[in-house]
């Protein structure tokens, strides 16, 4: 069982309960085989497919502008059965029918396979950045968010959920060859139905932390400060200065002169 | 207890000729005749205009603040109060023609060769009575050991003994827990300034200061976008440090920023449209794209920059003070704002993102910035006050290994040319280009 499994029977339940509330929702399906997804899509896809950058005056609509609602994380497991393999899903309305729009958006990648380990979790994550991979569709530099744009020219070519979700499928399976099997989640609905994701983030967020510290430590690193209370030879320090926190807390109502001299 | 006339007369007069510095820069600028030209005009003065508040405040002594970048200025610009950074002269006047002689005398004074000179030199100013002498202060506990003792020596200081100090208590981690803890600290501090300085937080006036700074940011983010425009539109003349300057140091949520800012991304927009990079001059070429993981080297960049551009066509695609990870501020309540406030002070800001809590920053960033801006080479400069970032060497260039992208640490001091001579520090970046094919 990998450290993911919960989260992806969470995703699952979620959109489940987003289709129960009445969310439309379509749904397409990636079968062909990832060498073969380029040629059935209307952009060009794979390395450096996208050099340059999309100007405002060049954009068609944005997705994941924090004011309008972001989100993104992806979760990975050694079981490829939990996931429907190619499945992409869209809650929300899709791109040729948003021109001008700036929409909310969450991205979800679920990722199986077999030998799928915690050292290929940096890899796995870095692939939601598509970054300059995917022709008129462009990334803006933001952490833990996909905010992106795409471009005039790409919408005119037919540029939708369908293209990024294949396109997504296609670069993660061709340069992560562990990966069998690869879902994916867009929703554009509203902030609301974002912002639920949002939350589920946070907790994915903390696990990869720790999944993260330790490869580092697995390579030699510690990146952070390993020592606990009990063994550390500051730890008077440390109670001295709860003590005047709390003595500040005290006074805060009063007239001290800040904290100098504490 | 009031301060002599002679004392408040003598701790403004480095800070008048910092001042006249700028002044000197102006008129360079005006003289330049281009639109990157008119850019830095309009920076300098909006630079000459804060400069201008607290020479103002100390002669006509009214309240102003000594703080740092980091402090969440949005609060107290909101209440109108001027005030200026403690470490204002090595970060934005380290060019100036002072600061080598002015290391000396800090050398003089015993402080050691390995303190921070980001460090020393405050601590000079301070001890030698040519800083302004605020009506109370704003200290900065992280993200390095170094900060910590600068705040001794104004607390002992006898021009400073009185002078009210507040350091918010900065978490180790960046979780909700840690951002609602130092938000708490951003309110003890606004209690602090209002105490000290009679003026009172107004939220309709944070409100306001905060949207406007929120526009200044979803500028500069658009404008870090069209950095990684290859060319790049800007090199290190244009970039990071000015949108920071402006945004967190003089200028916090001001209408004229928000002009700066506006004018910036629209000269950005206009040379990626007209296939500009970062120099015009005929059969230039950007050869190789770096990314500077740290501040500018501003005691001897006009000494190192120009050189490194025109001559091998290397180009600061971004730095540490240009990486943009900041969220904007939810106006929406005076809850979500201090939130976010402290997200940004506590979390985002550079420096205090890679050096105050685990290690880990050091590598994500380099990670995503390689990745964005198409990035060939990292340098790490390897700043002799940066102790936090020594520690992560290895971290980076393993992580700089994962993408097959070179990293080059070099070992010198940003604001003194004499730690590690220009000379060496030229021999080294060009041994490194060449050897691995670049120029």
């Amino acid at each position: 069982m990998s450290v993911f499994d919960a989260y992806i029977r969470k995703v699952e339940e979620y959109v489940k309960a987003l289709r129960t509330d009445g969310q439309e929702a379509r749904e397409f399906t990636c079968r062909e085989t990832h060498d073969r997804i380029k040629e059935t899509l209307p952009v060009r896809v794979g390395a450096k497919a996208h050099e340059g950058i999309i100007l405002r005056s060049d954009t068609y609509l944005e997705l994941g502008n924090p004011l309008a609602g972001s989100c993104a994380f992806v979760l990975w497991t050694e079981n490829p059965s939990l996931m429907d393999d190619g499945k992409i899903t869209l809650l929300g309305p899709d791109i040729p029918e948003s021109a001008g729009e700036s929409l909310p958006f969450a991205q979800v990648l679920i990722v199986g396979g077999e030998g799928l380990t915690e050292r290929d979790h940096e890899s796995l994550v870095q692939h939601q950045y598509i970054s300059d991979r995917v022709e008129g569709y462009m990334i803006k530099s933001a952490p833990d968010r996909v905010w992106s744009r795409v471009s005039k020219g790409a919408a005119e070519k037919g540029f939708d959920f369908e293209t990024l979700g294949k396109a997504l499928v296609g670069v993660v399976k061709s340069e992560e060859p562990r990966v069998q099997a690869m879902e994916i989640l867009f929703v554009t609905a509203s902030k609301e139905a974002v912002q639920g994701l949002a939350n589920l983030a946070v907790q994915i967020r903390k696990i990869s932390k720790d999944i993260v510290k330790e490869n580092w430590k697995i390579r030699g690193y510690d990146i952070e400060c390993a020592a606990d209370c009990s063994s550390c030879g500051e730890k008077q320090v440390c109670d001295d200065i709860r003590e005047v926190i709390a003595i500040r807390k005290r006074k805060s109502q009063g007239s001290d002169t800040g904290n100098k001299g504490t | 207890m009031a301060l002599s006339k002679e004392i408040k007369e003598l701790s403004i007069k480095r800070y008048k000729e910092e001042r006249d510095w700028f002044k000197l820069n102006l008129e360079g600028a005006e003289l330049l005749g281009t639109e990157e030209g008119e850019l830095s005009a309009r920076l300098l003065r909006i630079l000459l205009e804060s400069k201008e508040r607290v020479v103002d405040a100390v002669v006509n002594e009214k309240p102003f603040i000594g703080g740092y970048f980091c402090n969440a200025p949005e609060i107290f610009t909101s209440m109108g109060l001027p005030w200026f950074m403690v470490m204002e002269t090595p970060f934005l006047a380290a060019s100036a023609p002072f600061i080598l002689e002015d290391i000396d005398g800090a050398e003089e004074m015993g402080l050691g060769g390995d303190l921070c000179t980001a460090i020393r030199l405050p601590i000079y100013y301070i001890e030698n009575n040519m800083m302004p002498i605020p009506t109370c202060c704003l200290g900065l506990i992280y993200p390095c050991d170094g900060a910590p003792m600068l705040h001794q020596v104004l607390m002992h200081n006898s021009n400073w003994k009185n002078v009210p100090l507040y350091s918010c208590d900065p978490p180790y981690t960046s979780d909700e827990r840690a951002i609602e803890y130092f938000a708490d600290e951003l309110r003890e501090m606004t209690r602090f300034i209002e105490r000290h300085t009679g003026s009172k937080l107004e939220l309709n006036k944070l409100v306001e200061v905060c949207e406007r700074s929120n526009k200044v940011y979803s500028i500069w983010q658009e404008y870090m976008e069209t950095r990684k425009n290859v060319p790049c539109p800007h090199g290190w003349e244009m970039g990071g440090a000015q949108c920071f300057a402006i945004s967190q140091c003089f200028d916090v949520g001001n209408p004229k920023s928000v002009a700066w800012f506006e004018q910036l991304i629209k000269v950005a927009e206009d040379r990626i449209s007209n296939g500009m990079g970062a120099q015009t001059k005929e059969g230039w070429k950007e050869k190789v794209r770096l990314f500077w993981f740290d501040i500018m080297p501003y005691g001897w960049i006009f000494e190192f920059m120009p050189w490194l551009e025109e001559e091998l066509g290397a180009v600061i695609v971004n730095d540490m003070f240009g990486n943009f990870p900041y969220s904007l501020i939810d106006t929406s309540s005076e809850e979500t704002i201090y939130y976010d406030l402290a997200k940004r002070n506590l979390v985002d800001a550079p420096m205090i993102r890679q050096a105050r809590g685990t290690a880990e920053n050091f590598a994500e960033d380099i990670r995503r910035i390689v990745k964005d801006y198409k990035v060939d080479v990292v340098i790490w400069p390897g700043h002799m006050g940066h102790k936090d970032g020594a520690a992560t060497v290895g971290i980076m260039r393993e992580t700089c290994r994962e993408l097959d992208v070179p990293f080059l640490h070099v070992g010198l001091d940003l604001f003194d040319k004499r730690y590690t001579s220009i000379d060496e520090v030229k021999d080294k970046v060009v041994t490194f280009l060449e050897g691995h094919g670049f120029i």
